[in-house]
């Protein structure tokens, strides 16, 4: 019996490590499928972690995390990421001296995704016109912001059913953070896809997300719907 | 010095060059994939040239079957050396350490046996062609000529493979951004294992063409080995174009050494090639490129 | 008075290994055993500084029997050249293997990291028997060099056996020294962390630069002793058994820990003597240990010292809690 429409991401009392400091307290969430939820949280309080304990990338220590119902803790990332899970990590980790062109299609490098290449790749030029133009350009030329939406197009390739996004916006002008999270709208609206983003920045990511959720010393401290709370009301729990 | 001499320098440099390219690529693919460096890489060389030898004197096989069984063997050699030794190493802290020495000493121990098992005699792999070319005063075997169109062709051929295939883009991706290998859904340890098995093979057909153009013994891997790393820190460690461009330079560099400074100048004209790149340029020709 | 013992049970161990060294001549004496003993004299200091160099300092030289080599022959011909004191000679030696060292390996060492150091010191000493082959009226070429002067006339076995002795405390003591010097501290800084070493003042191509210079004066020192003891030197020194055996001497013992070398150097000097048995497959042999050594058995004896440390602390303990 399957069971009814289950969550998207459901995570539980997890616990992350690097060697002996330990950045995750049983922190739990909860995704929706189709739902956009932000996490904001000080620096260096474990969200990036928690993003790469979903990835597979750095595995949680202890506790759940069940993606559309099924226990990924364990998972190899390689195998997380041809389920439907995509992360954009902060640092972007492009391939530097290959092609914009390569990167995408290294974005379908998952066996499901392989079908679809052409298909993403369209959409992908569709979402961010500016890789299109630059195709042929190696990606260590690229500039902040294109780098940026290259990382995200890549993870789009991969035909994930969630995108795990840290912190699209950092370091970016205000047009092209404009641009980036109008590309995050439009992936909302258009695809059958649940978001899980951090940010820092507060305002955009307030208007596109469904719910917050807010993270402190490792924890879950906080969780409301987006209409319901504001910025300076985000910024006081930081402290 | 007149025009002959230096038309015949060249057409020997070139093709030694193509010769050291090919076992130059060997060495790149695993540093520019695994960042290890193998110091092993002489005596794969050689154990190539005597499967091939072995295959063909004592299975009494052709030529061409002894050499692609030869390859077989040295594809799954390089595919169990890894998943059995490399790769545990790699896990332990100490690993850059730990493989290197790790290598050296399991390339001891293959040549030791290699010289028990085929004693210290020179042998050769019969040449793929008889005869000789000559166009005006340049004479070339139609050998040499095959060797380095083997050689351009294989290197077409590894260039479609790392530029179009899946797995030669995952291997390229794996040497250039390994968490992002990660996040795109590549599997490092399987891009490893086959990378290893893959460049030993490469390095192994290296001492097949080495040996049907010089000879083998059970130690002529080491000085194959050295030329190797100078070609690869040369080129810039883990480039493969690199590689084959210094692998030429180097070729010819040889060449014309032995023709105006005399044979004994050749091994300190690689040594002071070595250490001026050192100095002047470490990341090489291809300046931190990658695979 | 038991659980004293054990506490010191190192320092013990210490002691009753060097009494036995320094009685050994006056008790037993079999003059093959001394010549052996010798042997592993020399080849303790080389792995021990081979070890400072690699283990400590982080730097990844694998040409130091090359510098072994350099003050061995610059000792041995000097002092059949200019008929000079074969104490002045080794000294010279020491000195010429350091300038040549600092010069070609060092200071290029100092723009390079990891695994450029280990090509380009590899190339140096294997570069080496091609320069003495092509200087045969010197060096001897091919054959090398035969009939150096011992270090006095009418030299003894026993004589050799305390002087290398000697060598071999001073030695071990100046490498001590220098783990515990403000040089040793500043490269497990590095080592640990290379921009908080730095912002503590931490000048890392000074540090490099000294301690490239006293490893090899002191092994080409101790190539100075080893070519007056045996009488010549060729070089087949150069060839790749030494290489390996001084490899297995601190990979057995524990790369990177003080005494290491010396434990691994006791193992390989008395257990080739053993495989000289195996015959030609010795070489293929001591590979296979290197290996089986890293594989399985990667911090070395000096691991299996702390093992047996810790389960010395826990008994001591426990009969502490019990009384
Ligand atoms: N690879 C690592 N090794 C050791 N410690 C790490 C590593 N990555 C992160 N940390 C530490 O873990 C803690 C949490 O890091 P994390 O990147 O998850 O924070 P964050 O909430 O994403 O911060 P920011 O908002 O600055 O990105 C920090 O103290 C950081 O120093
Ligand atoms: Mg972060």
């Amino acid at each position: 019996m399957t069971r009814f429409n289950p969550p998207a991401l459901e995570i539980q009392d997890v616990d992350s490590f690097y060697g002996e400091l330990q950045v995750l307290r049983k922190a739990s969430l909860r995704l929706q499928q189709r739902e956009v939820v932000v996490l904001f949280g000080p620096n260096g309080h474990g969200k990036s972690t928690l993003l790469k304990a979903i990835a597979g990338i750095h595995p949680a220590a202890a506790g759940s995390i069940r993606y559309l119902g099924e226990e990924i803790s364990r998972t190899p990332s390689a195998q997380i990421v041809e389920m439907g899970v995509a992360y954009i990590p902060e640092a972007r980790n492009l391939f530097t001296d290959m092609t914009v062109g390569e990167n995408l299609r290294l974005g379908a490098y998952n066996r499901r995704a392989r079908s679809q290449v052409a298909q993403n790749l369209a959409y992908v030029f569709d979402l961010f016109p500016r890789l299109a133009e630059r195709r042929d350009q190696i990606a260590a030329t690229l500039s902040g912001g294109e780098s940026r939406m290259l990382a995200v197009g890549r993870g789009l390739m991969s035909g994930a059913a969630l995108l795990l996004i840290d912190e699209p916006s950092i370091g970016l002008s205000p047009i092209m953070k404009r641009a980036v999270f109008g590309a995050i709208a439009k992936i909302k609206s258009a695809r059958d896809i649940a978001v899980l983003m951090v940010e820092q920045e507060v305002e955009h990511p307030l208007r596109l997300a469904d719910r917050v959720y807010l993270l402190k010393k490792g924890r879950v401290i906080l969780e409301k719907p987006a209409a319901e709370i504001n910025k300076a009301e985000i910024e006081q729990a930081y402290f | 010095m007149n025009i002959k001499e230096i038309i015949n320098t060249l057409v020997s440099g070139l093709i030694s060059g193509s010769l050291y390219a090919i076992m130059a690529l060997g060495l790149t693919i695993i540093y520019g994939v695994i960042h290890v460096f193998n110091f092993g890489h002489g005596i794969v060389a050689v154990l190539g040239g005597y499967f091939t030898w072995l295959f063909l004197t004592k299975l009494g096989l052709g030529l061409i079957p002894s050499i692609l069984l030869a390859l077989v063997f040295m594809f799954f050699f390089g595919l169990l050396l890894f998943k059995a030794t490399i790769n545990p190493l790699l896990k332990t802290p100490n690993w850059e350490f730990s493989t290197i020495i790790f290598l050296l000493g399991m390339g001891i121990l293959l040549e030791n046996l290699a010289l028990q098992a085929f004693g210290p005699r020179v042998k050769h792999i019969p040449a793929f062609f008889e005869g000789s070319l000559k166009i005006g005063f340049v004479r070339v075997n139609w050998h040499e000529i095959s060797l380095i169109g083997i050689v351009l062709v294989f290197i077409l051929i590894l260039n479609f493979f790392l530029k179009k295939t899946w797995f030669g883009q995952a291997m390229r991706a794996v040497a250039q951004d390994m968490d992002g290998a990660r996040i795109v859904g590549i599997s490092i340890t399987r891009i490893f294992g086959y990378a290893f098995a893959m460049a030993t093979m490469v390095t192994g057909f290296s001492g097949i063409l080495l040996g049907t153009k010089y000879y083998m013994t059970p130690h002529i891997g080491w000085d194959w080995m050295v030329k190797g790393f100078v070609i690869v820190v040369l080129g810039g460690l883990g480039s493969a174009t690199g590689a084959v461009y210094a692998a030429f330079i180097m070729g010819i560099a040889e060449a014309l050494a032995t023709l105006y400074l005399g044979s004994l100048w050749v091994w300190p004209i690689w040594f002071l090639i070595f250490v001026t790149i050192l100095l002047l340029r470490p990341q090489g020709l291809a300046g931190g490129r990658t695979l | 008075m038991m659980i004293a013992a054990m506490a010191h049970w190192k320092k013990i161990g210490i002691i009753l290994g060097l009494t036995f060294i320094a009685l050994y001549p006056l008790v037993h004496g079999d003059t093959y055993v001394m010549h052996i003993f010798i042997l592993f004299f020399i080849w303790a200091v080389v792995a021990s500084n081979w070890n400072l160099l690699m283990g400590y300092a982080g730097i990844f030289s694998l040409g130091n029997i090359g510098y072994f080599a350099i003050g061995a022959y610059a000792s041995g011909i000097l002092c059949k050249a200019f008929g000079w004191s074969p104490w002045v000679c080794i000294l010279m030696g020491g000195l010429a293997s350091m300038v040549c060292v600092t010069l070609f390996v060092g200071l290029p060492a100092l723009r390079l990291s990891g695994i450029y150091i280990a090509l380009l010191s590899l190339i140096f000493a294997d570069s080496l028997p091609t320069i003495l082959t092509q200087t045969r009226s010197i060096t001897g070429g091919a054959m090398g060099l035969h009939d150096i002067p011992p270090l006095f006339e009418g030299i003894t076995r026993l004589q050799s056996y305390y002087i290398n002795f000697a060598l071999f405390l001073v030695m071990l003591t100046i490498i001590y020294r220098t783990i515990h010097s403000s040089t040793g501290l500043a490269f497990v800084a590095l080592r640990d962390s290379r921009s908080f070493a730095k912002a503590l003042g931490v000048n890392e191509y000074k540090e490099k630069i000294k301690v490239f210079a006293l490893v090899s004066l002191l092994t080409g020192i101790t190539g100075g002793f080893y070519v007056h003891y045996l009488g010549d030197i060729s070089p087949t020194t150069l060839a790749i058994e030494p290489f390996l055996l001084a490899i297995a001497m601190m990979e057995m013992g524990g790369i990177g820990r003080f005494p290491g070398a010396v434990l691994g150097a006791v193992i390989i000097v008395f257990g080739n003597e053993f495989l000289r048995l195996a015959g030609t497959l010795r070489l293929a042999l001591l590979g296979a240990l290197i290996c089986a050594i890293i594989l399985f058995f990667p911090g070395g004896l000096m691991q299996f010292i702390d093992w047996i440390d810790l389960r010395l602390t826990r008994l001591k303990a426990r009969r502490a809690i019990s009384s």
